[in-house]
């Protein structure tokens, strides 16, 4: 076994290579002002009080927010009972469907999107819409194949016992099913919601650029204004609205882990 | 843009069969040079602008020097800037003016080998002054292609006379709501509200930059504009059935691609003046095979690969018997092929750190107001 751990050393190289030097480099951009070589960097919180003490950007926020909230409720309405459905079917249909959810995802997201952009120039939708159309789109599957493994999962003796001991359909499903199948909403919301707060591509592909997210703007700062120290303040404030979100899910994940146990 | 590639792909190889049956025997004369043994090294980096070269020149380049060429497309000076700084290394360039000033200012360009840049004499007189305004003597830039900005607009929707009455103005109108593409560039907007205010695009003085910005504002609360870059392209060539626009904010050389590919476009640049733009080839300092690069910069003055890099595009050549034959032969009556020249009102971009940073956050800002 000691002998193993000693693999997992080139991986732990490259996280510090690859993730915590450049997260480091964030925050050290975040905290100075342009201008200053890294040896004789000043400390500021100029970048947040910029941020923040502007309507336009918690603006853009907020409008980031409600946008991956918002994204995430209609994949759970549609891909619950989507979920639902398929893990009442046979089990050679279930492998089906399930294909037929990840096929489209052999082809990367950027081309689908783009295909989108040809499909939807034929209707009459605001900017916001066709953004929420290609989001949904994108999206669903993972919160689908998440209920659905979670559905499942359920040993069919369960509902027999509840059955048995006088629940009716309705019953069952609120007091068996549902809180069984929680897990899977909650890590469907994962996969969900943090890569919708900070898409932007799907937003510049499909809101014909009038519809700015704040993965937009640090796109905007880091390329065009070239002003890479308010960038890094936002990505850092997007890290940390990021990390609060995995902690609340967490939380909801546990909370739902001890609704089992019950 | 796949639709485009094709038809891209089909003018060349329809450019090709003509320049065979012209009998253009230059091909042939031209005497094959081996570049490691020449210039000691046979790799050369390309850094150019997306869809902005002609389908045969990299490869007959490579033939002609026994060179391989690394080409690599960006889509606007300023994540190139980003990118060079980034320490990637590469031996050609291709920044529009105003980055080329920044670049010679700080330092990142290498001197031209003038005594390599033979072809040099082919140049437009027009386009080199032009780039005389930052590069006196050429020797850090040669021409490639120039341009304007213009209005292109659908003429079975909007009346000729009406946008040469209202010019930039006609953006404004409320009776065009929803019917608009702007530039999605601070540098192409601003200069819009500028020129429409009467100022200069070049300006630095508060109120006026305050005022274009109020300009700017007020255009994306009335005709909600859609804010693209080459998408327009595509979207004026073949118009949405149900989101189509009349008019748009483009490049003189995709006008003259849109209109020689969709009849009803016609191009305007506006009597307010406008900007007249070149852009250059440059050597950056950190170039690994600069006497490739020099070498490539001759060739493509070169008429055959001017020939094929400008009637791809739909830009106006720097080489100035190229430009006058296309504009009397495949380009004829499209007037944006080539922009206008010698107008008072015109103003080349000029590098301005500070300007740049008002205008970019304020840009930012009219996207997204509400």
């Amino acid at each position: 076994m000691k002998s193993f751990s000693k693999m997992v050393y080139p991986y732990v190289l490259w996280a510090i290579i690859m993730i915590v030097v450049p997260m480091m480099m964030i925050v050290l951009y975040a905290f100075t002002v342009k201008g200053n070589a890294v040896l004789t960097f000043q400390f500021t919180f100029d970048n947040f009080v910029r941020f923040f003490s502007d309507p336009v950007f918690p603006g853009v926020l907020w409008r980031s927010l409600k946008l991956a909230v918002i994204t995430t409720l209609i994949c759970i309405a549609a891909g619950y009972p989507t979920a639902y459905v398929m893990a009442k079917l046979k089990p050679n249909s279930q492998a089906v469907i399930v294909l037929l959810i990840t096929l489209p995802m052999w082809i990367n997201m950027l081309v689908r999107t783009y295909a989108w952009r040809g499909i939807l120039a034929h209707f009459a939708l605001s900017g916001e819409a066709k953004v929420y159309v290609g989001m949904v789109y994108n999206f669903l599957p993972f919160m689908i194949l998440q209920i659905y493994t979670s559905l499942s999962k359920i040993d069919p003796n369960l509902i027999t016992a509840a059955h048995d001991l006088g629940a009716d359909n309705i019953q069952t499903f609120r007091r068996v099913i549902l809180p069984l199948s929680l897990s899977g909403v909650v890590s469907g919301i994962t996969l969900v919601f943090l890569p919708a707060v900070s898409s932007f591509f799907i937003p510049k592909l499909l809101g014909g650029g009038q519809y700015v997210l704040i993965g937009n703007l640090i796109e905007d700062y880091f390329i065009s204004t070239g002003d890479w120290n308010f960038g890094s303040s936002i990505s850092l404030i997007m890290a940390v609205i990021i990390l609060i979100s995995m902690y609340v899910t967490r939380r909801l994940d546990r909370y739902t882990a001890q609704g089992d146990d019950d | 843009m796949e639709i485009k590639k094709i038809l891209k792909i089909t003018a060349a190889l329809s450019t090709a069969i003509t320049l065979t049956s012209c009998g253009s025997g230059t091909a042939e004369d031209t005497e094959t040079v081996d570049a490691k043994e020449a210039y000691g090294c046979n790799v050369l980096n390309v850094y150019n602008w997306g869809e902005y070269i002609g389908e045969e020149v990299i490869s007959n380049f490579e033939s002609q020097y026994n060179a391989k060429v690394n080409y690599d497309m960006f889509d606007s000076n300023e994540s190139m800037y980003t990118k060079l700084l980034g320490g990637n290394s590469y031996d050609v360039l291709v920044p529009s003016d105003y980055m080329i000033e920044r670049l010679i200012k700080e330092g990142l360009l290498q001197e031209l080998d003038k005594d390599a840049i033979t072809n040099i004499d082919a140049l437009d007189p027009v386009v080199v002054e032009m780039q005389k305004v930052y590069d006196p003597d050429l020797s850090y830039s040669i021409p490639y292609f120039r341009g304007s900005v213009g209005i292109v607009y659908n003429t079975e929707h909007v009346d000729p006379a009406e946008v040469e009455e209202k010019g930039w103005e006609i953006l404004r109108d409320p009776k065009y709501k929803g019917r608009v593409f702007m530039y999605d560039s601070q540098r192409d907007s601003f200069m819009i509200a500028f020129k429409a205010l009467g100022y200069s695009m070049n300006t630095e003085n508060e109120q006026e930059i305050e005022e274009a910005f109020e300009w700017l504002k007020e255009l994306h609360n009335t005709v909600d504009p859609a804010y693209v870059t080459d998408e327009v392209i595509d979207a004026m060539i073949y118009p949405d059935a149900v989101n189509y626009k009349d008019l748009a904010v483009v490049y003189s050389g995709d006008a003259a691609y849109i209109m020689s590919e969709n009849e009803n476009m016609a191009y305007y640049e506006p009597q307010q003046g406008t900007n007249i733009w070149s852009d250059g080839m440059v050597i950056p300092k950190n170039a690994s095979c600069p006497g490739l690069a020099n070498a490539f910069i001759n060739y493509i003055l070169t008429y055959d690969a001017s020939y094929d890099n400008s009637i791809t595009v739909g830009y106006t050549s720097s080489n100035k018997q190229v430009k006058d034959d296309i504009a009397s032969g495949d380009y004829e009556g499209i007037s944006a092929y080539v922009p206008r020249d010698g107008y008072e009102k015109d103003e080349v971009f000029r590098f301005n750190e500070v300007l740049v940073q008002k205008l970019s956050e304020r840009w930012t800002k009219v996207k997204i107001a509400e």
